[in-house]
């Protein structure tokens, strides 16, 4: 990076990354393994290493994230410098073989959840950088993960040689990646760091992202990562660089789409920390990403729906507190979505809390994720502030809202104010509700002491 | 109809408001198993904002609510009303609004949480008035401080306004911004008058919360916040669920039943809507359900044992009845629109009146700019004045924008002659009998409310009112307290410091009816701190004991 009086500044707001980054005086001192460590700080941040690596309410990079697959649940690994549990033994050769090509330092394959044909790409100067701030910079952590336990045959993890055959990696890159020009720089942000098509692309039957089909849209345990191509229609090819800067900047694009479930932590952990200039090769590399057109999608997914004349719903019945009728998706709209955006849908006026009309969620021709924000909100920090919208899935404070409610509110957005009534179901918004999750044991729980026993 | 269904957990408790709800939840995380008994339904948030979105009387805090006829609860505020019945000299002063639902009152509340002041729980040491709490406000201070972590409160940062409750720790939250009207009043006072308006502690978001949203301000906390930005007992329900309590509705305990020598509550009874009676053992009892309803209950409970009602040797078993009656006054200030109604509905008080050498003599009592919506007051005014057309549109714009409305809370004393018993004439739909109370406005609260009118008259004059409409008589607060009172002397209190009925080693009571005194500040916070108070103890006697 050229001004790396910049860079740290940016480093400084991850500062969930930055324990410890100062704790080792004796590499502070040292001028240019200052910068090495920045520079490592930075490329971590670009790359979300912690958003797998972190359990929640974790500490950063302890690992222990139960990860979905198709094939099974994979748990992410310790990778602070602790020796025991982490990568504390691991030589830079080591690390370097792990990071590009998927082998733990005791030669088993890493399962290719770890998007190490996307890290492949990355130049031996900023591999080194990852690695010298990863020993230094990371605070260790004494904490084992259990370990993934897969069914057959993903549990034989030599099947992994024969898939890596089969995907494509990287190929690195090479000189110093700070002085590449902007569509190169962005180029390598999004294809060895930010790895965008290891959710946006999609995938084969052996689970091998399509080249072919670079971003053009994936499915994500109940989400959806969109065509993010160039397409006008099935894209969003409508979209200017700002456009594209603002949205990894603050998770939102006014008038065009706001980031929730695992895009809001991309933002939030990765893309709102890169520099100005980082931001803006990204957005112009993803700009010329080839057009794909989309099999759904026929038309831009922010382009539809205008303001709702108000309706008149009051009809002055006042029902008993035990007796609540079977709510219409108007009804539901205005009992849970009017009082913050609106009766008419148009949001706040700054646009704080989004219009319904004009946004990708609700225009998009798959209802994925729309269902997925109802069920679990927006709860995303960046620098510029906290976007908030409360959750009406099973674990919901202020309302939870039954599969067939969720399903009667889809329509009925959809209907108003996308594309028209996606005709979604009860059982489909069922099958979309995430899988149980452990409920939150408070740590001072102790065992039960007498539960009806004399 | 007898029910073979038997329950049975650690510590029963009947009632699932603040208070009934955050024991439970502190007990499940403890791994001690809980059953909590609601005599109402369990309710959405959906359903109340539907609710209140058609309803025609928008003021009518309890009209989203209709009861079932199994766990009625009062209509409205006026009397007589179908429910709790009320008589004496102040019969109106005493129409106490509460719901039975899971979750209880809080569901229309306005958030206010405040602590009360050290000199709150001595009055009888400090002032000569009233009596002492068996607890000091130290005793309370760290469940305080867990109750506004738990509700998620907001105020002011303590080393810039003093709110005269000590503090360890800062509030959870920044404070609520106040509305222009609330800021225009606040430079009013402070410039005209030797007052002060301070930022009134809330149980409201001022930043996303616990999985909650920032308040937005749409003014109607009362009846139901929109978006769950304000605290209400149902998430403290959802919590305890999650860690493993068990919470039964339309459970209407009817009965305590004790051992044989009636030193220990070994059940108690409830009925399902059919009148299906079930019976719930235990090893602690806790009763939360509100300060009617809770002494309800132990009268309820008579028995040979018992004869005057359960934990009442002392025979204060529904006596010393109290509440904050307050003054109310709207009127047309004279001076630029503060446009009232942007906001939550209480945002700041007048606290100079909380405390002084006067207590002796006359109560305290605190003041409220509230900040609620009045187009309502203000169509009526204008069209009582006859306008009509465009003309009536501009008055109605002019008046609602100009309209101030001020009200206070009054310290009421406990007075045994206050007393609430059971109807001999009026009965639920499952034959227990309706609450009635007997009241009369003790003489330290009538001239403290004389003292709130003079500073009333003075504010009027300063911004040079008209149309002042003063609220006849005296209303109720909803703040009902002192049923079942604390105190050392078994002879004449109810239960201990620490909540503990004198007369049954194993019973406790969560509510402010066990309150001494009732201060100034709204009861909520309070209750939820002796709560957490009481789940502290049954955690100590339980894991340790």
């Amino acid at each position: 990076m050229a001004d790396s009086k910049y860079l740290v500044g940016s480093i400084l707001l991850g500062s969930a990354l930055l324990s410890g980054l100062f704790t080792e005086q004796a590499y502070a001192e040292d001028a240019q393994q200052a910068a090495l460590m920045a520079r490592g700080a930075y490329l971590a941040t670009a790359g979300d290493c912690v958003a797998c690596h972190t359990r929640p309410g974790g500490k950063p990079f302890a690992g222990g994230l139960e990860i979905a697959t198709p094939k099974g649940v994979v748990v992410s690994t310790n990778i602070t410098p602790d020796p025991q549990n982490g990568i504390g033994t691991y030589t830079q050769e080591d690390f370097e073989k792990a990071l590009r090509r998927g082998l733990r330092k005791d030669g088993a394959y890493l399962y290719p959840v770890m998007p190490y044909v996307s890290y492949a790409g990355l130049t031996d100067q900023d591999v080194k950088a990852l690695y010298t701030w990863f020993m230094h910079g990371v605070q260790p952590v004494a904490d084992k993960p259990p370990e993934t336990q897969m069914a057959f045959p993903g549990n034989i993890r030599m099947s992994m040689m024969a898939w890596n055959m089969l995907a494509e990696s990287e190929k690195p890159e090479t000189g110093d990646s700070a002085t590449y020009d902007k569509l190169r720089r962005g180029r390598y942000l999004a294809t060895a760091l930010e790895h965008c098509g290891t959710c946006h692309t999609p995938r084969n039957f052996m689970l091998v992202e399509q080249q072919d089909q670079y971003l053009a849209g994936s499915q994500l345990n109940g989400w959806f990562a969109p065509n993010i191509t160039s397409s006008s229609t099935g894209g969003i090819g409508d979209w200017s660089e700002d456009d594209l800067v603002a949205y990894l900047k603050t998770g939102h694009a006014k008038g065009r789409s706001q980031a929730a479930g695992p895009m809001g932590e991309a933002v939030e952990h990765s893309t709102s920390h890169l520099t100005e200039a980082d931001l803006h090769a990204l957005a112009a590399f993803i700009k010329q990403v080839p057009a794909h057109d989309d099999a759904v999608e026929h038309q831009a997914r922010d382009s539809f729906g205008q303001a709702a004349v108000e309706p008149d719903l009051r009809s002055g019945v006042v029902n008993r507190v035990d007796n609540q009728p079977d709510y219409s998706g108007a009804e539901l709209y205005d009992a849970n979505c009017a009082a913050c955006h609106g009766v008419n849908g148009a949001g706040t006026a700054d646009q704080y809390v989004p219009s319904l009309f004009a946004n990708s969620v609700v225009g998009a021709g798959r209802s994925d994720n729309l269902i997925m924000t109802i069920l679990e909100g927006v709860n995303r920090s960046t620098p510029s502030g906290h976007a908030s919208m409360p959750a009406f899935g099973a674990h919901s404070d202020v309302q939870r809202l039954s599969d067939r409610d969720v399903a009667r509110l889809v329509n009925y957005l959809t209907d108003r104010f996308g594309s028209g009534d996606h005709h979604v179901t009860a059982e489909q918004v069922g099958a979309a509700r995430p899988r149980p999750s452990t409920p939150a044991t408070p740590s001072d729980a102790t065992k039960p002491v007498s539960a009806h026993a004399p | 109809m007898p029910s073979d269904q038997n329950l049975s957990a650690d510590v029963v408790i009947v009632g699932s408001g603040v208070a009934g709800s955050s024991i439970a939840n502190e007990l499940a995380r403890a791994g001690i198993s809980v059953i909590v008994l609601e005599a109402g339904p369990r309710v959405d948030r959906q359903h109340f904002v539907e609710n209140f979105r058609n309803l025609e009387n928008k003021p009518s805090y309890q009209g989203p609510f209709p009861s079932t006829p199994w766990a009625p609860h009062p209509p409205n505020q006026r009397s007589p009303n179908k429910y709790l019945h009320t008589s004496g000299p102040d019969a109106e002063a005493y129409q106490q609004a509460y719901l039975r639902v899971m979750g209880g009152t809080t569901w229309h509340w306005a958030g206010c949480a405040w602590r009360y002041l050290p000199s709150d729980f001595e009055l009888k040491t400090r002032y000569g008035q009233g009596r002492d709490w068996a607890l000091k406000y130290d005793d309370l201070e760290p469940f305080y401080y867990q109750a506004e972590v738990m509700m998620g409160v907001c105020g002011p940062d303590p080393g810039v306004e003093d709110l005269g409750s000590p503090r360890k720790q800062p509030y959870p939250m920044e404070a609520l911004p106040l509305s222009y009207a609330g800021q225009e009043f606040r430079k009013l006072i402070a410039e005209k008058t030797p007052w002060r308006i301070v930022h009134e502690p809330q149980a409201r978001n001022t930043r996303p919360y616990d999985g909650r949203p920032t308040c937005e301000g749409h003014n109607n906390c009362m009846p139901i916040c929109p978006i769950g930005a304000m605290y209400n007992g149902s998430y403290s329900v959802y919590h305890a669920e999650a860690a493993g309590a068990t919470f039964i509705p339309n459970a209407v305990v009817y009965k305590i039943e004790r051992d044989a020598a009636n030193k220990k509550v070994v059940a108690v009874h409830y009925y399902d809507p059919d009148k299906g009676s079930h019976r719930v053992s235990g090893k602690y009892f806790v009763i939360a359900a509100h300060c009617i309803e809770t002494a309800k209950l132990m009268l309820l409970s008579a028995d040979e044992q018992s004869p005057n009602g359960v934990a009442n040797s002392s025979g204060h078993v529904g006596r010393n009845m109290m509440d904050h009656t307050g003054v109310q006054v709207t009127f047309i200030s004279g001076d630029k629109a503060l446009w009232p109604g942007r906001g939550p509905l209480e945002t700041n008080v007048i606290d100079n009146f909380r405390d002084g050498d006067w207590r002796n003599e006359r109560g305290a009592y605190l003041v409220h700019m509230v900040d609620d919506n009045q187009v309502d007051f203000a169509t009526q005014l204008a069209i009582a004045k006859g306008f009509v057309g465009r003309e009536l549109e501009e008055q109605i714009r002019y008046l609602a924008s100009h309209t101030v409305r001020l009200f206070s809370h009054n310290e009421a004393l406990p007075d045994p002659e206050n007393r609430l018993t059971l109807s001999t004439t009026e009965k639920d739909a499952l034959g227990i009998p309706h609450p009635q109370v007997y009241y009369k406005l003790p003489q330290y609260t009538v001239r403290s409310c004389d003292h709130t009118r003079s500073v009333f008259r003075q504010l009027i004059h300063l911004m040079h009112g008209t149309d002042e409409e003063w609220t006849p008589g005296y209303f109720p607060q909803d703040h009902p307290a002192g049923s079942t009172i604390m105190g050392v002397d078994p002879k004449d209190s109810v239960v201990d410091g620490h909540c503990r009925t004198h007369d049954h080693e194993n019973l406790f009571i969560a509510s402010s009816s066990v309150f001494s005194t009732v201060g100034t500040g709204n009861i909520t916070l309070t209750v939820a701190a002796i709560a957490l108070r009481v789940a502290d103890t049954l955690k100590k006697e339980l894991l340790h004991g």
